[in-house]
């Protein structure tokens, strides 16, 4: 049974359909990145996986069920009750472009959120859990700092520990290499890498092409709200059957003045 | 000159004890129920934000002398009798209750959105989210004006001795009729307002200074 499952899915802000009809599936264990230019709906696509973004059509599984929406009498669509979603959101992690961090707390105590508020674990487990997930993202020695006084990479892979703490089945990673400076992107995707080495199932937009040929098992492109072409990584990326897929990567590979 | 200040200081500061009582609940009272509206203005339920905002609206338009004469006279109109001071501290704490809604229903909305998008991919509650990120991050916000408005609130107690509750204006206007030296007394009323309010603005520039050195 895959871990996620998205049918058919559908999804507009007002008369703006961003996702037409978008199905694929992601096994347990699988690194799946997501390409496409910007607007192509990919952040949306995620947003909804975590339950943050409401649809208007399709089905989306997570580990077999579906979640959302239950279909009343009369085939009538009705969203869950926000602590049904609640549940849904503990399982699946989401790291943000934008890291997101609790401004007021340190990054340990950041990490702590889950656990201590939504796990209702005691403070010294918790505390225990939390520095060893700073540890694993290498800033055990940041643990007392607040967020605004940590680089934008050291600030991500702290959101990337907090994210963990809750102990999800799935990782969803939304750009998050995207609002750093060049220098810092290496840290933040060398964690990433080793989650996908330890087995983490994971869906990653990015336009980090290297990194989405060395760590995903397969790529999805998606342009206009709908998936174009997808496959592994060697396939995709060597041989682009999209015209729109082979200008974007010249792009990201270094190619600026492309049109 | 100064005498005639002297003599009638012990009657002043029993007004200003009179005051300074009123002013703790009107200021406490009004505060709690303002932040409670102003956290159920800024939350989901449409009605609930509908008739929060014709309250703060309606009682930003009126004058709090007004809203004071309101108070003492709708309850005779209901058949009731009440105290003097209820009637003033009830329509103080209206009224100091909307101004604080406000302050705190802005503040709860400039939380950036991605803070809740962040409490709630981590599986946080409603309530959870509002204690743990959005109070917390809102109050830094919000506590600068709302130790104005308490200023404000203090200051205006002093609208009490208008409908004949007795406290440090209304005991100033008593002597004032005795001794007929207006001027000495009101100096000596001043500089007790104004000793009153200073730890107040004290707080508000310390707190300032704090929030510019946190985080």
């Amino acid at each position: 049974m895959a871990m996620i499952e998205v049918s058919d899915l559908r999804k507009s802000f007002g008369a703006n359909e961003v996702l037409k009809g978008v199905s694929f599936a992601v096994e347990r264990g699988e690194v799946v990145v997501v390409l496409g230019p910007s607007g192509s709906g990919k952040s949306t696509l995620l947003r909804c996986i975590n339950l943050l973004e409401d649809w208007q059509a399709g089905d989306i599984r997570i580990d077999g069920e579906s979640v959302g929406y239950r279909v009343a009498g009369g085939g009538r669509r009705l969203a869950w009750p926000e602590a049904k979603a609640a549940k849904v959101r503990e399982q699946v992690g989401l790291v943000f472009q934008s890291f997101n961090l609790f401004p007021h707390r340190t990054a340990l105590a950041n990490v702590m959120m889950g656990p201590l508020h939504v796990r209702r674990m005691g403070k010294p487990r918790a505390r225990e859990l939390a520095a060893g997930l700073l540890e694993k993202v290498g800033l055990a020695d940041k643990a007392d700092q607040y967020p605004a006084t940590l680089s934008g990479g050291q600030q991500q892979r702290v959101a990337i520990a907090r994210a963990l703490a809750m102990q999800p089945k799935v990782m969803l990673f939304d750009e998050v290499t995207s609002a750093l400076d060049p220098e810092l992107v290496g840290e933040v995707l060398i964690v990433m890498r080793r989650l996908a080495e330890e087995g983490m199932t994971m869906i990653i937009v990015t336009h980090e092409i290297p990194f989405a040929r060395d760590v995903s098992d397969r790529i999805i492109v998606v342009d206009g709200g709908a998936i174009v072409e997808q496959g592994p990584p060697a396939q995709v990326l060597a041989a682009p059957a999209s015209a729109r897929l082979k200008l974007f990567l010249r792009r990201y590979q270094g190619d600026y003045l492309a049109v | 000159m100064i005498n005639v200040l002297l003599t009638n200081l012990p009657y002043l500061l029993r007004g200003a004890l009179v005051t300074l009582w009123l002013a703790l609940i009107v200021v406490t009272l009004g505060t709690l129920l303002g932040t409670g509206l102003g956290i159920l203005a800024a939350g989901n339920s449409r009605i609930m934000r509908a008739a929060i905002t014709v309250y703060i609206f309606a009682l930003r338009g009126i004058p709090v002398l007004v809203v004071m004469f309101l108070g003492y006279y709708a309850f005779p109109a209901l058949g009731l009798r009440v105290d003097a001071y209820v009637a003033v501290g009830l329509a103080q704490i209206v009224y100091v209750g909307a101004f604080t809604a406000e302050i705190v229903r802005s503040a709860i909305l400039s939380v950036h959105p991605g803070q809740v998008a962040a409490a709630k991919s981590l599986g946080m509650r409603r309530g959870t989210i509002l204690r743990e990120v959005l109070l917390p991050q809102a109050a830094r916000i919000a506590i600068p004006p709302l130790l104005n408005n308490s200023l404000t609130a203090v200051k205006q107690t002093s609208y009490a001795s208008i409908v004949g509750a007795w406290e440090l204006t209304y005991a100033a206007r008593e002597i004032v009729e005795r001794t007929l030296a207006s001027f000495q007394i009101f100096l000596g009323v001043m500089a007790i307002y104004f000793a009153i309010c200073y730890p107040l603005s004290l707080l508000a520039r310390w707190y300032e200074k704090r929030l510019t050195v946190a985080h």
